[in-house]
């Protein structure tokens, strides 16, 4: 969807920015918000540049950079740490040949981490884009991916 | 009054308005709490937490900055555990500093450290961790530098981006400890910053730094600050100028004076590198050979005394004039206007307010009395509607636009009706687009409005209008026929629109308007304010605090110029020259003949233009003007310049006008002198000498002075500027209680009858200043412009001013501050426009009129309606003047600057 | 004897989340008819008689709340706001109540909203619970269909409206001041404390924020009324809770079971016991803003006061259970990453007090005077509990102090072990 029809679905307030953000980044087919569609946004609401762009740099789920088809959330909470996250991420890594915060250069996955998302089990978890992944381990996790890039 | 309450801070009792900040108040009573993020200019943060103070009754500790204060409130605010933790913190917040200080600025956050001891490393507890966090340094911003690294994230830059000045240009960017300010999306000279500087002003560490003088300024090294009032628009804000080696090397605002409390644009700010600009004039020159040669003094006042008296003897009295300046005091001008009815003999004295506000002068004096401002400034920002009709006000007045917008913050509905987009468009809660001239009809429509339905406050309209319901009644009359559809017709606003305008002014328990030269400069200028006048007078909405009428004025004493003489009907004061009473006043305070002075009304800027082609007027004394920028249809000021016998001009540069000048003198700038300017709002406020004039140049009043008495017709010899006033104010009753020793530490708003007078804010509160005291209704029908578009030039003209530049450039493009935001002409096309002839943005183009032509670049823009162009004026290789006409307005003789025909062609 | 008590999670596993009919047909909808014949005050007297406390963390009684936002003034508009954005590392009981039964969740607002007079509400929900957010919005848009939303709901007076307004991931947003100014569209820094929301919150109005499982309550007090309510639990902690059970156990999940339960049934009656035969170590009750505890607390009963007497906190009902071969040093140096990572940077002492912690955590791996150290960082986390402006600056006191408490001499010789790795 144009970030023109977009907007239009929402009342020129301040208070819809964050849902407009989501919207248009997910609309958008590399997942994050590039700057002239930031632009609009300010133009719309009435507000500065900096005000959207504070916005968007606040909430970890927001990019101004390109990403990945897939976004991979890998869960940093303590809690999955303790139960071994820190494999998972070394294995991811190791699949994908990039480091957090990077996309793949195929342009499929982008890897980043989250804090809780809620899924706490006796094993890690993540989220691929909407999906999640519970009761995850090294082999489970080529699978996976393996997976996605077949689709 | 709100209530007093008696609070106790450490033992000590303390009374105060309840609700009131409780640091503030410690503060005040010499209890300094430290702290680095509350100002008191600003909403309390409560971020940097070293106001924590305990509070009897409250659990744990509470920062004092965030506290209303009670009746019985017990605080302490030192004990040993509150100093441990400021210390505590303090040693944290360095922990995250770069402390590199250059000295360019003082620093709050380094006192503190003192205070608590933490400026020895060895003292501190915590490791040093902001090499960690590549704090990064935006150098983008033509003004300013912000360094991450050794900014402590108070929020004091954003709130005084966003709560003092009404612009919210900044922010942070990321969160927690890696945090830092951001304008735009990172590069702050991408951003919407103008410049206005108040972020600098208030940031407590060097992390915004200004950047003019940079490299000179040590702040331990300035010899003097000097307070005096900014010499661009009519705001008069009040400045400090920091001299350090005689050279200016910062302006910052001045807190807690009226009328900016601190707060500045950029011009305040940044533009006063004009005064030690290379290019200044610094010894007189005499035209030899159609060649500009060094004179001295003498030489050069001799050869004037000389040539003035000879036409004086060849052509008569008449054949002389003078253009007195907006730019220079109140006591240059009073003496200016007085050697012109003294020495010259007869009332030929004028200056640029013919081509500003003439109109709106000419229809307030008419129906209320006074021409000036109703309201303070300061209402701008409390009345319930504002109406702003042809004003720009948030480029032209900044600083009263600061007002508005915190108006807006809290409530204040702003109407706007302007052809063309202006700032303030954001702010409004409607903006009403009239086609180029045809305002009569809009507010005619209005009026026809408020009329049916039943909006007119039939008391005011009984008690407070001249013949009350029988004026009415005309205006009734001449009103009904502009039907909400008719009104929509001519003027291209959607009646809708127009009638919930007219509803919220009319309803509004105060409305103010501003009114700026979008209605005055016109042929029928004097009517569209007579139009105003009549809705504003049946609304009752004026005589009351908060409501009124007030044009902006659009240089820093354009105002006080006219109140002290500056006026070819008027001497000071307002008083009508043909008032033989004043006459014989002023002669006997002038010390001269009564007979000697002229009861003929004077000729007005444009007429002395005209006078001189006609071969008239032989000799013109031009101080502190520029007519080759300013005056219309500038090809026929040119060839009646030519024909001028001897033209004398006395200006700090060289202008556009000075090439037709036989004898130029140099004068001194404002920071040189001392004096008095009267600002938008009629206040009297005082100038200050901060530096000395540049080579040889020497005070206005005393060149003047010099050269009547080498005419042989010597006036009072002042000595010094105060004296000078005080003569002022024994001439013009509305300044006659005024004195420098009264307004040394703040001006008075005239009105100020005696000593005792506190002067005043709102007019007309009690009757109105005509002779009967009451408003009188000027009924004004809409004609149709006589310039109209045809085939040849299919596109109206309109003409304004930017915030970045100042009326003819003079001074502001001596700048580099501010030529770094705008330093080139431009013309604003609608993109339909734009598309029909084929013509794409930032090409050069060619404006041509019946008058004339100029050259400049096309921006293509929504904030112009089809069939309509803009430009701003200031752009002498550029020059709107070229194209305008000198077609007067009837009343006031005020030249239609905002409406030429004109058309386009790819240069 | 592992029997839970389900209130919030009375609907689960028996209707289709998706579909308000089934909602309808196990009895949805039927307290907020019963609610619309009540006078608003009584609502609030049952919930305050019925002793819910706010399921979110915190325990306030929830009726004393309503009856404030509904006093702050008379005749203004009022807002009710649902509190989705689980954030609490470990807790996930919403999501649960969201994805099971969100009717349930609107019925609770809906109460509560006519109980104070709001017209509009607000569930501010984490985006990333993608799920809940879309059958939320299903319900929403099912329950406008059927009137159960909207102008004169079940025709009465009453109308409300209910929008969905999402975060984009920040733990702080869920704290109460900094939800509203995320609500607004801001970036998330806590407000200044008082005024509380329920004088001034979303917009400037009085707003009542709670919980969602605190919300899930209300449609079941209406209906079986506040005795039937405060029969249930312990004295001052009625009620049900869910509990959310994570880490090394056999049956990780979440349980609703009455208030003042014992840790040792919750872990091992409900969660199996520890995982791959190993013995329990301890627990982090109540997420990273919350305290640990060692098996001398096993006994502990599950009430917000009586945990508090012993040092503890009940929190979100988060517990996390960890065996002898976690490492402490390691958990506790995850919590203050994470605290690290979600501080705003608003107030100083929270700002710089959660690197610098981090950085003495660092510390601790690499130098000999360890009992040096781990008093520093309680000192300076007893500082940022002092000074800090919000609940975030004030949290990390709470495990690092429990920590040391019970397993100092673990976090020494565990930081010995990293460092020689």
């Amino acid at each position: 969807m144009m970030t023109e029809e977009i907007l239009a679905k929402y009342k020129p307030q301040k208070d819809n920015l964050i849902q407009i953000l989501h919207e248009i980044q997910d609309a958008h087919h590399q997942q994050y918000l590039p700057e002239e569609e930031l632009i609009k946004i300010a133009k719309y609401l009435n507000m500065s540049m900096s005000s959207i762009y504070g916005v968007t740099s606040y909430y970890t789920m927001f990019s101004t950079k390109p990403r990945g088809k897939y976004i991979i959330r890998l869960c940093e909470s303590p809690i999955c740490d303790m139960l071994g996250s820190d494999k998972i991420a070394i294995k991811l890594k190791e699949i994908l040949k990039i480091n957090f915060n990077e996309t793949t250069s195929d342009g499929l996955f982008t890897l980043e981490s989250s804090e809780c998302l809620g899924l706490c089990g006796n094993k890690p978890s993540m989220m691929i884009n909407q999906r999640t992944y519970t009761g995850l381990n090294e082999d489970i996790i080529e699978l996976i991916i393996n997976d996605l890039r077949n689709e | 009054m709100s209530e007093l309450v008696t609070i106790t801070i450490d033992g000590k009792q303390l009374t105060a308005e309840k609700g009131t900040n409780l640091l503030q108040i410690a503060k005040n009573n010499g209890i300094n709490i430290p702290s680095l993020c509350y100002h008191k200019k600003l909403s309390p943060t409560g971020a940097c937490r070293l106001c924590l103070v305990k509070i009897d009754g409250t659990n744990g500790l509470t920062a004092s900055c965030t506290v209303q204060i009670k009746e019985g409130m017990n605080v302490i605010a030192f004990d040993e555990e509150l100093e441990t933790i400021r210390k505590y913190l303090l040693d944290y917040l360095v922990s995250e500093h770069n402390e590199a200080n250059d000295e360019t600025y003082n620093d709050e956050f380094k006192d503190l450290l003192k205070r608590y001891d933490l400026i020895n490393t060895e003292n501190r507890k915590f490791p040093s961790v902001w090499k960690l966090f590549n704090y990064p340094t935006d150098d983008s911003s033509p003004v300013l530098t912000y360094d991450a690294s050794k900014c402590i994230k108070c929020f004091r830059c954003i709130k005084a981006c966003n709560e003092v000045q009404g612009k919210n240009v900044l922010s942070f960017t990321d969160r927690g400890i890696s945090s830092y300010i951001i304008g735009g999306f990172g590069v702050w000279g991408e951003s919407e910053c103008d410049g206005c500087g108040e972020c600098i002003q208030l940031c407590p560490t060097g992390a915004i730094v200004e950047k003019p003088h940079r490299t000179e300024i040590n702040i331990n090294k300035i010899d003097r600050k000097v307070k005096t009032t900014c010499p661009y628009c009519g705001v008069g804000c009040q400045i400090e100028l920091f001299v350090q080696d005689e050279k200016i090397v910062r302006s910052i605002g001045v807190d807690g004076l009226m009328p900016n409390d601190g707060r500045l644009c950029i011009k305040g700010r940044f533009g006063y590198d004009f005064i030690q600009s290379k290019e200044r004039l610094t010894s007189p020159l005499i035209k030899k050979n159609g060649r500009f040669e060094e004179a001295t003094w003498d030489e050069a006042l001799d050869l004037i005394a000389f040539k003035f008296n000879e036409v004086i003897e060849k052509h008569g009295n008449d054949a002389l004039a003078g253009y007195s300046s907006a730019k220079c005091t109140n006591e240059d001008n009073y003496i200016f206007q007085k050697f012109i009815r003294t020495v010259f003999g007869n009332n030929n004295v004028d200056y640029c307010t013919r081509l500003c506000h003439a109109s709106t002068v000419t229809a307030m004096l008419r129906s209320i009395g006074d021409g000036a401002g109703s309201n303070s400034i300061e209402d701008f920002e409390t009345t319930d509607c504002l109406l702003v009709t042809g004003n720009n006000i948030i480029e032209t007045h900044p600083i009263t636009a600061t007002y508005i917008k915190r108006g807006v913050a809290r409530g204040m509905q702003v109407i706007i009706i302007d052809p063309k987009w202006t700032p303030l468009v954001k702010y409004a809660k409607l903006w009403l687009q009239p086609r180029l001239g045809t305002d009569v009809a809009l507010l005619n429509g209005m009026i026809r409005h408020i009329i049916h339905t039943d909006l007119i406050n039939k008391q005011f309209i009984e008690t407070k209008i001249d013949r009350g319901w029988e004026a009415f009644e005309e205006l009734k009359i001449l009103t009904e026929k502009y039907t909400p559809e008719l009104t929509e017709e001519i003027t291209g606003v959607p009646k809708d629109k127009m009638m919930e305008a007219a509803s919220i002014y009319a309803k509004s328990p105060t409305s103010m308007i501003a009114t700026g030269m979008g209605m005055s400069q016109q042929v029928t200028g004097t009517n569209n304010v007579f139009s105003i006048i009549n809705m504003m007078l049946i609304c009752g909405q004026i005589a009351k605090e908060r409501a009124g009428i007030d044009p902006p004025r659009g240089q820093n004493n354009v105002q006080g110029a006219t109140d002290v003489g500056a006026s070819p009907i008027n001497y000071p004061g307002y008083i009508p020259i043909g008032n033989e009473e004043n006459r014989r006043k002023v002669a006997n305070i002038w010390g001269v003949p009564f007979e000697s002075l002229s009861s003929k009304p004077g000729l007005t800027t444009v007429e002395i233009a005209k006078a001189a082609y006609d071969g008239k007027i032989k000799a013109l004394y031009i101080m502190g003007e520029n007519p080759m920028v300013t005056d219309p249809n500038l090809n026929h000021t040119k060839n009646a310049f030519e024909k001028l016998d001897f033209v004398v001009v006395q200006d700090i540069f060289h202008t556009e006008t000075t090439p037709y000048a036989d004898v130029i003198l140099p004068a001194a700038s404002f920071a040189e002198k001392n004096g008095t300017f009267v600002n938008s709002d009629r206040r009297v406020l005082r100038v200050r000498k901060v530096v000395e004039t540049p080579g040889s140049a020497r005070q206005d009043w005393q060149i003047i002075q010099e050269i009547a008495k080498r005419m042989k017709k010597p006036m009072t010899s002042f000595t010094n500027e105060s004296d000078i006033f005080d003569e002022i104010a024994s001439v013009t009753p509305m300044m006659a209680g005024i004195s420098y020793n009264r307004i040394e530490n703040g001006g008075i708003q005239w009105p100020c009858p005696d000593k005792s007078h506190p002067g005043t804010s709102t007019l007309f509160i009690e009757k109105f200043n005509t002779p009967n005291g009451k408003g009188k209704l000027n009924p004004v029908d809409y004609v149709a412009q006589n310039e109209k578009t045809s085939k040849e030039y299919p596109f109206l003209l309109n003409s304004g001013r930017i915030l970045f530049q100042y009326h003819s450039a003079t001074l502001s493009r001596k700048n580099d501050a501010l030529n770094a935001f705008a330093n080139e002409s431009y013309v604003l096309m609608h993109p339909n426009d734009a598309q029909k002839n084929k013509l794409t943005n930032g090409i050069k183009v060619k404006l041509i009129s019946p008058r004339g032509e100029l050259e400049t670049t096309l921006k293509i823009s929504e904030e112009v309606l089809e069939g309509e162009l803009f430009m701003p004026w200031h752009f002498s290789e550029s020059l709107v003047n070229n194209l305008t006409r000198d077609e007067l307005d009837p009343h006031s003789k005020i030249a239609p600057f905002k409406l030429s025909a004109c058309k386009v062609v790819i240069n | 004897m592992k029997k839970e008590t389900r209130i919030a999670l009375k609907n689960l596993g028996k209707i289709n989340p998706e579909n308000i009919d089934d909602y309808l047909f196990h009895g949805g909808y039927q307290a907020i008819a019963v609610a619309l014949e009540m006078q608003p005050i009584t609502i609030i007297e049952e919930i305050e008689k019925s002793g819910l406390r706010g399921r979110g963390g915190a325990g306030f009684p929830t009726g004393i709340k309503n009856r404030f936002t509904s006093n702050s003034c008379n005749d203004c508009e009022r807002f009710v706001v649902c509190n989705a954005d689980e954030g609490e590392p470990g807790t996930f009981k919403d999501r649960i109540i969201m994805e099971n039964d969100p009717h349930l969740l609107l019925e609770g607002m809906l109460i509560s909203a006519y109980g104070i007079g709001a017209s509009k509400g607000y569930i501010y929900i984490r985006a990333e619970y993608y799920l809940s957010i879309d059958r939320l919005k299903k319900a929403i848009e099912s329950a406008y269909k059927r009137g159960y939303l909207g102008k004169n709901i079940m025709g009465s007076q009453f109308s409300f409206d209910l929008e969905i307004k999402l975060g984009a991931g920040s733990y702080l947003c869920g704290e109460e001041l900094t939800l509203i100014e995320s609500l607004e569209g801001k970036r998330g820094y806590p407000r200044i404390k008082p005024p509380f929301p329920a004088e001034k919150g979303l917009f400037g109005k009085p707003t009542l924020i709670n919980n969602v499982e605190t919300l899930s309550h209300f449609p079941s007090i209406i209906t079986n009324g506040a005795e039937w309510y405060s029969n249930m639990g312990t004295e001052k902690s009625k009620g049900t809770k869910i509990f959310t059970i994570s880490g090394n156990v056999n049956n990780p999940g979440f349980f609703e079971v009455e208030m003042g339960i014992s840790l040792h049934s919750l872990i091992y009656d409900f969660a199996e016991g520890i995982k791959d035969g190993k013995t329990f170590k301890g627990a982090l009750l109540g997420g990273a803003a919350g305290t640990f505890v060692d098996n001398s607390m096993l006994d502990a009963a599950m009430d917000y006061d009586k945990l508090k007497e012993r040092g503890a906190s009940l929190g979100s009902g988060a517990i996390i259970v960890f065996d002898e071969n976690q490492s402490i040093y390691d958990l506790l140096y995850s919590i203050l990453r994470f605290f690290k990572h979600e501080s705003c940077g608003k107030c100083v002492p929270c700002r710089i007090g959660t690197a610098q912690l981090l950085s003495l955590m660092d510390k601790l791996k690499n130098e000999e005077n360890k009992l040096e150290i781990i008093n520093e960082i309680l000192f300076q986390s007893e500082m940022m509990a002092k000074t800090s402006l919000c609940p975030l600056g004030q949290s990390p006191i709470l495990p690092v102090r429990s920590a040391i408490k019970y397993f100092e001499k673990e976090i020494i010789s565990q930081s010995i072990i990293v460092n020689n790795f």
